[in-house]
């Protein structure tokens, strides 16, 4: 062996020690708090994360509505996109990269982890609990979003319009590059409703706390999706099937109407919990309450006190979230699905048991004593009658604007009309305004058609 | 079994060889203090044949003749000429001169791998010695460099600014910072832990040659810091520097602020209009100012309007930044002491060395650092040394006063006419989180003093932060035979670092909270407190331990006219840094009492019985980074005159997944030197060395914060669901590499006759490929609107010119002059933008704008059109006619081809022209820094955020009032309801872009040199003291505004302070 061959060798040699031990050396994670979402627990941690998936719900619905109004001052003190939102602008008031488009679309992308990942984890007999809620919960927060965005960016859903109108983009996996792509209005809804059926049957009936959602949950969000749908026998089922895993109501009562947040959460009533974080236009000192809503509340009824405070000259706020503070609950209540079963019941001509549905809610409304349970002589009488009290119960919710949407879809005539420095705006029935300008940056980089303003 | 046997031959040969030939020995040493020189360059006269003295200051080679003379020449010593012949009995010792008057370029360059003599190098390195690092004061070593460095620049012009550029930029989105290697490892803790005083010299690695040796880390290039050490065979020498610097309160008048009556005006108006009210009357009682309280009283009858009157007029007469200036800063103070003792028997080298800082700033803050650092050579056997180095540094920093805009948000903001005392000299409270007069309205005395008083209660409220380093290095150095020297090194680094912020309990933070925390009951009238009554600590705790491991061979050759060098290697590296975070309520210092809290559940608050979780503090974090590597190099040299380079190194990491590390090709470089002016045919006598150089090599950019997968971070416990909660942390990039970063570079380094002139000029081209950039996403994907993939390439060139000159040498007075002068440019080649919205270029903060053909970072505006002469509306261009239709003039229909280029928001000239007068012993040196070739935005009035945020500026003063008012301003008209889009247009208009170039006078510094007479009557050897002035400001600038072009960025941001600087340097 000659000289160089030997050191050769010895070089090699030094080498191959180094290399050997890479391989493992190299693989240890350079982040401890840093996985690769693989495990149920690594799903569940995910859709723990509140701050993104019950955070955080659209607030353009709301800010729409004619549940109250600005004053003069107040409008101009607001930012543009409020400012435009609130005039129901023909522009395009939705600024990027935050806006509620986006923030709708984070849970999708959660959720749609959570789906991919569990195809790569078999469910046993130990895991099955975990496995199912697990899932469920991911169908049930898909669907959620989608029924958000289809609300605000897509025109009201009518049996006749369906397969005709645009319905919202279905993003239904992780794939981020993928460009996105319209599906019609009856595609979405079918997703929707596959969603959340899914989400009924995997989840467990209650959960550790309302802000992961039980099979209640995914129940009434069925039945709030089919009330939107125009689809009374549906939607009596499944607010009775939710109502048999949680009926209870908050005796108002109990509650201090002197207090500056007479709610407070978790109480007993939420099924679901989730939030609008409170923009500027709704803030509860700039918000003033409908005059003619606010009127409609009768003597006796505690909601009067317990919603509203009153700004010093006349006016009224509403303080009624049942959040605690300032933003908006617009999750589930128990309230919500006595609503809807009563108003299901009263659209398939059962007025009895709508007036009896409503009169359960409504005892826990007012004063210990002074209830006198409502009437009705008709199934029409008793609609009325409903819609009124729902107006009264779910204002601040995120929910009137779906409500105007239905109505007018079925032929109810509400325009909106709001005065400021002088001039009025007015948004007819079923404009094309009620579907709301999709954010430019999103229509430029996907290509999709944006709704006509 | 087999290895072993392999082992123990190779042994065995090895120690049975022995050296025949006789080559010319000797030691260069200083004849002051008998101490080696390392790094001496000893040449055959006439000839570049020669080497250069080891690290014990000794040299050994064969030269081409029997009888001749040496050439011997260091940094820092006259050049000496000692004449030989063949064969020699004894070692020559060849003492030089000490000489301060010459700068020259050092001989010897190092790269962290190997020291190199600067003749065989064939890549582009950069020197800066001690002396030109001495020259300025100051704590930390990296903040020196910017004025004496080839090739560097601080980038203070682009969104997290403040970092180091090596030739300008290499990257996009990936990290822009120099590699920075302290005594042959990368440095892991805080550079400031490094006393400038103990270092020896500086060397930037500039082009791919000199770099690519460190791989996948070296595409910015690299910063190799020495230190001292001492040498074998040196007597015992002392030296010893005490200094301070005096830097006066900073000048605030420089902070473009709203003046008090304009902003009372703006206040009066809006709330004419009524914008207040919503906040008047909000239940969250959200801040209202000061003069808007008087408006409201008077508005309620509580206030006559004459009373009211009065009172606004006497805050008129206020200026915040005069109760600053009053109370809060003061002139800062730096001490510096250090000690360095170094000696060398036979067998024995050591160096040690001791440094103490201490200083207190302009807001009273007090830091001081210790450092102790040994040096240790031991000649274990004949070819076996032994080297161990600690480095020991403790660092304490003290909060002190609020600063001007420090700790304001848009929730209180810094209101001009703020004051810290009455007419009476009582605190006045200051507005924060909560409105003043409900604060004052409350009647229950049992609830703390809600008020927050900024002149005291930065006593309440302390951070401390202590810091301990410690470095060991050990290392082995075998000589072995045929050339070959076997080294191994291991350095461990901890450094722990402890951050308590302590809000004691008369602190505003916690009686704010506490108070906050606090619920009534409305029946019983009890209080309960969520949060009990005490301070608030905050303790973080961050550790940093870092091995490092190095094996390496290297082997060195001559045999007759050719010469080679070549080593190989590899490397282990491990970084763990870990933290804790912790929160303790109720806390009582005296006692260490600290009570629990209850983050779980919500809690009513006092203000509006809202309810809210309390504040949680808690947290652990840990990060692992590892590294494998295997490097080599060689270098061969033909006739002294011909050399060829070539390196290469193969990284992998944990941090990148597998498929990134196998796809991962070795990153190399070659080189070529041609030192033609020892070419027979070269006959040019004025120019007597000329050589040529040129390299081309690949290096990289690992940003090691992205990975390939989708991951996720366990963040911390829902108070919901009482379950860890986890959120995204980076999203699946299967395609993700690491940046590369080619570069070719040219040089030549020559001397003219008699050293009256040397340097060099280097030209470069660099492309970078694969590199980071932001590629836009659909929302829709609900992954936010961009995400960072390898999607983009860059090109750079420039020229980077270095000239060391002696203008005049009459007796006893010499002027030298030294420039670096650099030109750097770079421009954007692929990049996958689709969105060319021209209102995403002009931001005020030039944020990466990478369109094709342009500079990475480029200033756009709108093009201007002037005021509108009827309303004083600012008006652009569309479809070339004047308009103000905002929507059109900032909406995506203005694409980036429609804006005003107006060039790079980076300097593409820059450099700096040090001239030194002597004239015995003394010694003066000014230094000139510039930065040309860029602009910037300025900052204005925004109506929208001066209502919004009470954001103001000084601009409003200036703005158009009335017809006519065009002719000279550019400020627009105040309107009501504020025009964001308006605002957004002026902000980004060419009227608020100015030229960037400037420049100023870096320092002045001024020496007196004792030296005794030999009479041995003086204790020291040589005694210098010093004075230095230093950041001494602008002395050009192009721009007529009164603005620091470096000194833009934010609101509050104010050029350094003129400091003065003296002191005493002793060598014994």
């Amino acid at each position: 062996m000659t000289r160089s061959h030997i050191s050769r060798s010895f070089l090699i040699l030094c080498f191959l020690s180094l290399v050997a031990g890479c391989e493992s050396f190299l693989d240890e994670k350079p982040d401890k708090q840093q996985v690769i979402p693989s495990t149920l627990r690594d799903f569940q941690a995910l859709l723990d994360d509140f701050s993104q998936l019950n955070d955080n719900d659209p607030a353009a619905g709301e800010v729409s509505t004619d549940d109250y109004y600005l004053e003069d001052a107040t409008w101009a003190s607001l930012s543009e996109t409020e400012r435009l939102q609130y005039t129901w602008s023909r522009e395009n008031f939705f600024t990027s990269p935050y806006n509620d488009w986006a923030t709708s679309y984070t849970p999708v992308y959660t959720a749609n982890t959570v789906l991919e990942g569990l195809t790569k984890v078999a469910m046993t007999p130990a895991n099955q609990d975990d496995w199912r809620n697990v899932k469920g919960q991911a169908h049930f927060i898909r669907g959620k979003s989608f029924l958000q965005v289809a609300i605000l960016w897509a025109p009201a859903y009518t049996k006749g319009n369906a397969t005709g109108a645009w319905g919202i983009p279905l993003r239904l996996s992780t794939d981020f590059e993928e460009k996105s792509r319209r599906s019609n209005l009856q595609e979405s809804f079918d997703q929707v409703l596959s969603d959340l059926q899914q989400a009924a049957k995997l989840l467990p009936p209650t959960q550790v706390h309302p802000v992961r959602p039980s099979k209640a949950a995914a129940y009434a969000l069925l039945a709030r999706t089919h009330l939107y749908m125009g689809n009374y026998p549906a939607v009596a089922a499944y607010a009775d099937s939710a109502l048999q895993l949680h009926s209870s109501l908050l005796d108002f009562n109990s509650l201090s109407a002197e207090a500056d947040f007479p709610f407070s959460q978790p109480n007993e009533e939420i099924i679901y919990r989730s939030i609008i974080p409170v923009p500027n236009a709704l803030y509860i000192s700039n918000a003033r309450i409908d005059p003619e809503l606010y009127a409609s509340y009768q003597p006796g009824d505690l909601r009067h006190k317990l919603f509203f405070k009153s700004n010093g000259d006349g006016t009224y706020g509403f303080k009624g979230s049942y959040e605690g503070n300032a933003n908006l609950f617009s999750g589930i209540s128990t309230a919500e699905l006595y609503l809807m079963k009563a108003e299901a019941l009263a659209g398939q001509g059962d007025a009895a048991g709508a007036m009896d549905a409503l009169n359960t809610l409504l005892v826990t409304r007012w004063e210990t004593g002074t209830f006198l349970p409502l009437e009705a002589a008709n199934a029409a009488e008793a609609l009325e009658i409903i819609r009124q009290d729902r107006r009264r119960e779910l204002l601040m919710r995120g929910i009137r604007w779906l409500d105007i949407k239905r109505l007018n879809a079925s032929g109810a005539a509400i325009t909106m009309s709001r005065s400021l420095e002088g001039r009025t705006y007015t948004l007819p029935p079923n404009d094309p305004r009620y579907a709301l300008p999709i954010p430019e940056d999103v229509i430029r980089l996907s290509g999709m058609p944006q709704n006509p303003r | 079994m087999k290895k072993s046997i392999l082992l123990l031959q190779l042994w065995c040969c090895l120690a049975l060889t022995a050296v025949a030939q006789q080559p010319l020995t000797g030691l260069v040493r200083s004849a002051t203090d008998k101490a080696p020189l390392p790094g001496a360059s000893v040449v055959l006269k006439g000839t570049t044949t020669g080497t250069t003295t080891g690290e014990d200051g000794t040299f050994s080679f064969t030269p081409s003749l029997q009888s001749s003379t040496l050439v011997i020449s260091f940094l820092g010593f006259k050049t000496r000429e000692v004449p030989f012949s063949l064969p020699s009995r004894e070692p020559l010792v060849i003492e030089l001169e000490e000489d301060d008057h010459t700068l020259q370029t050092v001989q010897v360059v190092s790269t962290g791998y190997q020291d190199i003599p600067r003749e065989r190098a064939t890549g582009s390195f950069s020197t800066v010695s001690s002396a030109e690092l001495q020259q300025q004061a100051g704590p930390d070593i990296l903040s020196r460099l910017e004025a004496v460095a080839n090739g560097l620049t601080v980038d203070r012009n682009t969104f997290g600014g403040g970092g180091l550029l090596l030739r300008g930029l290499s990257t996009i989105q990936g990290p822009k910072a120099p590699l920075i290697v302290v005594d042959n490892f990368p440095y892991e803790g805080d550079i400031r832990n490094i006393n400038p005083n103990d270092v020896a010299s500086v060397t930037l690695l500039k082009d791919a040659a000199a770099a690519s040796i460190w791989g996948t880390r070296a595409g910015n290039g690299v910063i190799v810091i020495t230190t001292k050490s001492g040498s074998f065979r040196q007597p015992l020498s002392v030296d010893f520097h005490a200094g301070m610097i005096l830097t006066p309160e900073p000048d605030l008048s420089y902070i473009k602020q709203m003046s008090a009556g304009d902003f009372i005006d703006v206040e009066r108006m809006l709330f004419g209009k009524g914008y207040y009210n919503s906040t008047i009357n909000s239940s969250g009682r959200r801040v209202i100012s000061p003069a808007v309280e008087i408006l409201l009283k008077e508005r309620k009858g509580e206030l006559t309007p004459e009373q009211a009157g009065a009172q606004l007029a006497a805050l008129r007469q206020e200026d915040v930044r005069q109760a600053y200036r009053r109370h809060m800063y003061q002139q800062g103070l730096q001490q510096q002491y250090s000690i360095g003792l170094r000696a060398g028997s036979d067998r024995y080298a050591w160096h040690f060395s001791a440094g103490y800082d201490k200083a207190t700033d302009n807001l009273d803050s007090h830091s001081s650092r210790i450092n102790a650092h040994l040096r240790q050579t031991v000649r274990l056997l004949p070819r076996l040394d032994l080297n161990t180095s600690l480095y020991y540094t403790q660092r304490l920093q003290k909060s002190g006063r609020t600063g001007y805009g420090e700790g304001t948000s848009a929730n209180a903001p810094l209101y001009p006419y703020t004051r810290f005392l009455d007419e009476e000299g009582n605190p006045v409270p200051g507005v924060r989180d909560l409105r003043q007069s409900w604060k004052e309205a409350i009647e229950d005395d049992r609830l703390l003093d809600w008020n927050y008083y900024p002149l005291e209660d930065y006593r309440h409220d302390h951070t401390r932060t202590d810091l301990q380093d410690v470095t060991g290095q050990i290392g082995l150095d075998y000589r072995l035979p045929f050339g070959l020297e076997a080294t191994a090194r291991y350095q461990y680094q901890r450094q722990h670092s402890q951050a308590e912020h302590l809000q004691d309990e008369q602190s505003y933070a916690a009686r704010h909270l506490v108070n906050l925390y606090t619920s009534l009951d409305p029946v019983t009238g009890t209080l309960t407190y969520a949060i009990p009554p005490g301070g608030i600590l905050n303790r973080q705790q961050q550790q940093l331990e870092a091995h490092n491991a190095r094996g390496q061979l290297t082997y060195t050759k001559a045999w007759g006219p050719h010469d080679l060098t070549a080593l190989v290697g590899g490397e282990v590296r491990q970084n763990r840094s870990s933290g804790s975070s912790r929160r303790l309520y109720g806390y009582d210092d005296q006692t260490l009492s600290f009570a629990q809290v209850d983050y779980r559940n919500r809690y009513p608050t006092y203000v509006n019985g809202s309810t809210a979780q309390i504040p949680n503090g808690d947290g652990l974090n840990e990060r692992l980074s590892r590294f494998v590597s295997l490097f080599g190099n060689a270098a061969y040299t033909f006739r002294q005159r011909y050399t060829a380079s070539a390196s290469a190194r193969q990284d992998g990491s944990n941090l990148f997944g597998v498929a990134a590390n196998d796809r991962w090709n070795p990153l190399w470089s070659v080189g070529a030197g041609w030192d033609l002016s020892t070419e027979p045919f070269y006959k040019v006598g004025f120019l007597p060395y000329l050589k040529l150089r040129a390299t081309y090599g690949f290096s990289g950019n690992a940003d090691l914060s992205r990975t390939a997968v989708t991951t996720m971070l366990y963040s911390f416990m829902s108070y919901y669901t009482q379950n860890t909660l986890a959120v995204y942390d980076q999203y699946a990039n299967p395609d993700l590499q690491w940046e590369k970063s080619r570069m070719l570079n040219f040089g030549a380094d020559f001397r003219l006759k008699g050293n009256r002139l040397t340097g060099s000029v280097e030209y470069y081209q660099k492309k970078g490929t694969d590199l980071f950039g932001r590629k836009l996403l659909e929302s829709t994907a609900g992954i936010g609107s961009t995400i960072i993939k390898n999607v983009a390439t860059m090109e750079g060139r420039g020229i980077d010119v270095e000239l060391n000159s002696i203008n005049l040498e009459a007796g006893a007075f010499t002027w030298s002059t030294d420039l670096n002068a650099s030109f750097a440019r770079d421009e954007v080649t692929e990049y996958y933008l689709s969105n060319l919205n021209g209102s995403s270029f002009v931001n005020t903060v030039p944020t990466i704008s990478a369109v094709v053909g342009h500079p990475v970072y480029a200033i756009y505006s709108y093009k201007w059109a002037g005021l509108d002469p009827q309303t004083g509306d600012p008006r652009g261009f569309l479809d070339g006619e004047p308009s103000t239709d905002y929507a059109a003039l900032t909406g995506s229909d203005v694409q980036v081809d429609d804006l005003q280029f107006h060039g790079s928001a980076l300097p593409q000239w820059f450099g700096s022209l040090g001239n030194t007068f002597r004239y015995g012993p003394l010694s003066l040196t000014a230094r000139l820094t510039y930065k040309l070739g860029y602009y910037f935005r300025r900052r204005s009035i925004n109506y929208n955020n001066l209502y919004r945020n009470g954001d103001g500026h000084a601009d409003y003063a200036g703005r158009w009032q009335q017809p006519g008012d065009e002719a000279h301003t550019d400020v627009p008209s105040q309107v009501y309801p504020a025009n964001s889009r308006r605002d957004a247009f002026y902000q980004g208009s060419a009227a608020l872009v100015e030229p960037g170039d400037h420049v100023r006078l870096a320092y002045i510094t001024c020496s007196y040199e004792l030296v005794p007479d030999g009479t041995g009557q003086l204790p020291f050897r040589r005694l210098q003291g010093y004075a230095t002035l230093q950041n001494l400001g602008i002395l050009w600038k192009a721009t007529s505004q009164d603005i620091d072009p470096d000194y833009n960025l934010g609101s509050y941001t104010m050029p350094p302070a003129r400091s003065f600087a003296l002191g005493l340097k002793a060598f014994f």
